[in-house]
This record gives C-alpha cells, sequence and structure tokens, in this order.
C-alpha cells in the first residue's frame, strides 16, 4: 500500500512493522519477502499451512534468527530483533524442569535482576490471579497439560513484555481446557493493553481471538491476504457465536485451500 | 494384579543373601578342613576372621583403612569437581572445544593406569602421589561427561533464556549448569570406584601403608588370610561410598523422583 509521502509522518508509527522480510534454510527458500504491520495494542493472528515458517517468522522478531534480507522496523526505527523486549511462548511449553512452578514463574525477573523476595511476591500474586495458588512448590511434571500451559502463560505476562508472540500456544489442549485459556488470555491482553501475535492453527481461534488475520501461502511464503474482523464481542464463546463468525471463518479456510465440501469422485 | 513372591520384602531378600554368604563361607571352611581345598593358596574364613582380630585389635587396619579413604575420597572429589568445571566450561567456546576434543579422546584412550609409573615419580611415594593418580582417573570421567551434557542442553530452553534478555552466563547458571547436573552425578558412581582403583594401585606400586600396601605385601608372603582381609576392607569401602552416593543423587535432583513415582511393571 503507498501511501501519500506527507501522511506517514502524521501517523504514530506501527509498533512493529516487517518489511521484506526473507530467510532461507540451505537450499530451501522459507519466507520469500514477508511485508505486514502490527499497530499498538493491536491483535493479530498469523495463519498458514504447516511448516510455511510461522515458527520462523517468530524467531527473527524475537532476534533469535537473522533475516537474510529485509527489515524490522520497530517503532519505526530498525531493530535487529527484540531480544529481551518480547513474550515469546514458543510452541513447546519449555517449562524447566528442575524449577518449580514458582522458579518457574520468577524466571525473566530473574534474568531483569530484580530483588528475588520482591519478584516472589510479584509471582505469588499471578499465581493467585492465574489460579495456580498451592502449585508454587510443584515441579512441572506433576502438572497437567493446561497448567503447564497456564505457567508458561503466566511467565511470558509477568514481565510485562511489549509485544506478546504467541506460538500455538493452546494447540496440545482439549477444548474445553483451550476456551477457558484463551478467555485467560484475552482478560490479561485487555488489562494490559499489550500488542499480541498469536500464530495457530486453528481458524476458529484465529476469528474469535484476534482484529486481523495475516494469511500466509505455501513455502516459498508470502502474505496471501490480510483481513481485519470486526467483530464487537471479545470473549472467545462471544465472538464464536456472532453472526459475523461463520463469514470469516469461511473466508479464511478458503483462503488457505482448505475443502469445506466433499470432493466428488 | 501379579502377587509378589513371599520372601520378595526387604526383610526376606535380606534373610536369603546372609542365608548365601554364610553357606559360601561355611563350605569354603569345611573344604579347607576336609582338606579338598589348600589353606596356603587360599586362605579360610577362621583364618581371615583371627587376621581381622588381630589387625583391629592393634588399630593397624582401622589405620591402613583411613589412608586408603583419604587418599581415594581426596582424589574423587577433586577429580570429579576440577573435571566437571572444566568440562561445563568448555560449553562456553566451541572453538576451543573443538580444538582439544581430540586430544582429550586421546589423553582417554590410554589405561590411565599405565600413567602411575610417573606420578610416583613426580609427586613421590607418599600420599600426594596416590590422590593425584585417583584424581587423573576420575577427572577425565567427570570432563567428558560433564562435556557431554552441557552439549547436549535442550536448545529451545536456551532460546527461552535469551528472549528472556538473558546473557551468556545466564544462559550457562539456569539452563547449562541445571540440565547438565544430572550427566555431572551418574558420574559420581563410576568415578568413586576409580578414586579407589588409583588409591589402591598407587600403593601396589609403592607405599608404607594402605589398605592396596598391606594386599600387596600380603600376597607377596604368600598370607592369604590377610590379602581376603585387606580385599573385604576395600569391598566394604567401596559398599559403603555406592550408598552415600545414591544418597547424595536422591537428595540433589528432587525433581526427577518427586511426586509420582510410578511402579511400572513390564
Ligand atoms: N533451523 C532450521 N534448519 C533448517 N531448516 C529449518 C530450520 N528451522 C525451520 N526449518 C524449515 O523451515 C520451514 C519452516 O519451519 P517453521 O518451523 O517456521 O514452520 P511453521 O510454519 O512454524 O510450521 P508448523 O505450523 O508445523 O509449526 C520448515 O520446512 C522447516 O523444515
Ligand atoms: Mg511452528
Amino acid at each position: 500500500m503507498a501511501l501519500p509521502a506527507a501522511l506517514p509522518t502524521l501517523l504514530p508509527p506501527p509498533k512493529l512493522a516487517l518489511r521484506g522480510i526473507a530467510k532461507r534454510f540451505g537450499a530451501t527458500p522459507v519466507l520469500d519477502g514477508l511485508d505486514f504491520e502490527i499497530a499498538e495494542g493491536d491483535f493479530v493472528s498469523i495463519i498458514g499451512p504447516s511448516g510455511c515458517g510461522k515458527t520462523t517468522i517468530f524467531n527473527i522478531i524475537a532476534g533469535l534468527l537473522e533475516p537474510d534480507a529485509g527489515t524490522l522496523l520497530y517503532e519505526g526505527a530498525p531493530v535487529d530483533g527484540l531480544r529481551g523486549r518480547v513474550g515469546y511462548m514458543m510452541q513447546k511449553d519449555l517449562l524447566l524442569p528442575w524449577r518449580t512452578v514458582l522458579g518457574n514463574v520468577v524466571l525473566g525477573l530473574e534474568v531483569r535482576g530484580m530483588a528475588p523476595r520482591e519478584a516472589r511476591d510479584k509471582a505469588m500474586d499471578y499465581l493467585a490471579t492465574y489460579g495456580l495458588a498451592g502449585f508454587e512448590n510443584s515441579y512441572p511434571r506433576a502438572l497437567s497439560g493446561g497448567m503447564r500451559q497456564r505457567v508458561a502463560l503466566i511467565r511470558t505476562l509477568i514481565v510485562d513484555p511489549d509485544i506478546l508472540l504467541l506460538d500455538e500456544p493452546f494447540s496440545a489442549l482439549d477444548y474445553q481446557t483451550r476456551l477457558y485459556l484463551e478467555g485467560v488470555l484475552m482478560e490479561a491482553v485487555e488489562r494490559f493493553h499489550k500488542t499480541v501475535v498469536l500464530v495457530t492453527h486453528d481458524i476458529d481461534e484465529a476469528v474469535a481471538l484476534s482484529r486481523k488475520v495475516v494469511v500466509l501461502s505455501h513455502r516459498p511464503t508470502r502474505v496471501k491476504a490480510l483481513h481485519d474482523i470486526e467483530i464487537a464481542e471479545r470473549s472467545p464463546i462471544g465472538a464464536r457465536s456472532d453472526p459475523h463468525f461463520s463469514g470469516y471463518f469461511h473466508a479464511l479456510c478458503s483462503e488457505l485451500d482448505i475443502q469445506t465440501k466433499r470432493v466428488q469422485p | 494384579m501379579k502377587r509378589a513372591a513371599p520372601l520378595d520384602t526387604a526383610f526376606g531378600r535380606a534373610a536369603i543373601q546372609l542365608t548365601l554368604v554364610i553357606l559360601l563361607l561355611a563350605g569354603w571352611e569345611g573344604g579347607v578342613r576336609a582338606g579338598w581345598i589348600q589353606a596356603f593358596l587360599v586362605g579360610s574364613p577362621v583364618g581371615i576372621w583371627g587376621e581381622l582380630v588381630r589387625d583391629v585389635s592393634n588399630g593397624s587396619l582401622f589405620y591402613d583403612t583411613g589412608i586408603t579413604l583419604y587418599e581415594s575420597i581426596v582424589g574423587f572429589v577433586v577429580g570429579t569437581f576440577a573435571g566437571s568445571l572444566i568440562g561445563l566450561g568448555l560449553w562456553y567456546s566451541r572453538f576451543v572445544a573443538r580444538t582439544v576434543e581430540p586430544m582429550i579422546v586421546a589423553f582417554n584412550s590410554v589405561p590411565k593406569i599405565a600413567f602411575a609409573p610417573i606420578i610416583i615419580l613426580w609427586f613421590g611415594t607418599g600420599l600426594t602421589s596416590k590422590i593425584a593418580l585417583a584424581i587423573s582417573l576420575t577427572a577425565i570421567v567427570a570432563l567428558i561427561a560433564a562435556y557431554q551434557a552441557a552439549k547436549e542442553a535442550d536448545p529451545d530452553l536456551q532460546s527461552l533464556l535469551v528472549t528472556l534478555g538473558a546473557d551468556k552466563d545466564q544462559v550457562f547458571r539456569k539452563v547449562i549448569v541445571p540440565s547438565a547436573l544430572p550427566g555431572i552425578i551418574a558420574t559420581f558412581r563410576i568415578n568413586v570406584g576409580f578414586g579407589l582403583v588409583g588409591a589402591v594401585v598407587g600403593e601396589f606400586i609403592s607405599s608404607q601403608h594402605g589398605l592396596g600396601h598391606l594386599v600387596f605385601t600380603a600376597s607377596s608372603l604368600y598370607d592369604l588370610n590377610t590379602v581376603w582381609l585387606g580385599l573385604f576392607t576395600l569391598m566394604a569401602i567401596g559398599f559403603g561410598l555406592y550408598f552415600i552416593i545414591d544418597l547424595v543423587e536422591r537428595k540433589s535432583l528432587p525433581w526427577k523422583l518427586d511426586s509420582v513415582r510410578q511402579d511400572l511393571r513390564v
């Protein structure tokens, strides 16, 4: 989208912008020049076929990988990556098995050098808010999948990052737990006015949670479509019963070439 | 549910073990008395008991045991600690690690016992040379295990720390060391044995005291009862150390055992 030259100076720059980001692994081109923007306080979902490079995009934004080409603009200024400024919740819960729930939750605070006493108090507050009081001394292996994911979410939220990068955070959970955690996430996002980027396989989840959906193509990956989702209701269950919901859902399904009708023999 | 054998309890097993040992000793003693076994070449349980009483009452057994224990424990602790530290430290520099790796492998492929004569030359015939030998045996085992364990630390956990803003030292302390710890602790069991090997072999070569000295001099005099006394004492030491290590292992890795301990029957 080419804006008139005078306009950009009047608008605040987007929180984060990807400009022509490209990445290949060996001979395989994975990202083939990606462009999209994320506004302050936005909730953006990224959907795309498996292996198209969604995790790779997050690794680049988080500063774990360098792109081969393209730039990353943070509030208008080019950056190498957002190490220490993003809350990155990876595809696996990645709890440290040798630390208790409390130890895992304070990890980020510890890295930032917060005093242990203060970190502990803050963590206990968060654990109580998210229904994990009483589990602070349990080791991760004693927790259910949903509880582990909740701990990982708290660990991500507690450091108060500018941007949340959530890589299929709930995909391994049953539907009930997932709805519950989506609610927890939405509540936290609204309360702390977070900017969120969510990778998901679940179109249903993308429509219910986000204001904007980025659809990616097969490898070599480009942005195939951008959709603004206008659903007033923000709760995970409420959004799913909104009259516009199924319209968005089917539009995105066809965008991803998912067959929703039976194939004729 | 399968019903367990009635003797498969702590008490039942101990009773069976004790019976077996008593039968063995009785058969041995009986064989010697009946003339089927030559006491001259294998000794006899009653003779060993006599040696035990004598060496305990004159205190020499405690002294020799103390010396050997001291050498092997100091050797084990220093060797394992230093080796683990260096092995973990190699994580810091891939370049250094890759450069020294073949040298470590080469050094490790020499039977370390072959170094015993020069170590005695360098460190003298006192306790120091036995400790040095024990260190050389244990340090290399710990080094290799620690380096391997550090290399195998989950890269995703390291990435997680990096995204939280951690620097290299923080990744080392919060991910590498804890995830290498089980691997390092697993070497304790092997190294406790190697510590004893170092001490005893050192004493074989040249010494005035210690269980190795006791066994070596007694066997050159065909005093088989004393040889057995030394061997059984070494066995008891090894056994005791093993239990201590087992306890350390369980206490230091609560996250591995804690909570659900499954009784899986295959
Ligand atoms: N470190 C790497 N080395 C080589 N190839 C890689 C590496 N990381 C990713 N790839 C390849 O890049 C492609 C994109 O991987 P990525 O993990 O980003 O996909 P994804 O969209 O997150 O997939 P999924 O939806 O299954 O999680 C895949 O084909 C993968 O094999
Ligand atoms: Mg992925």
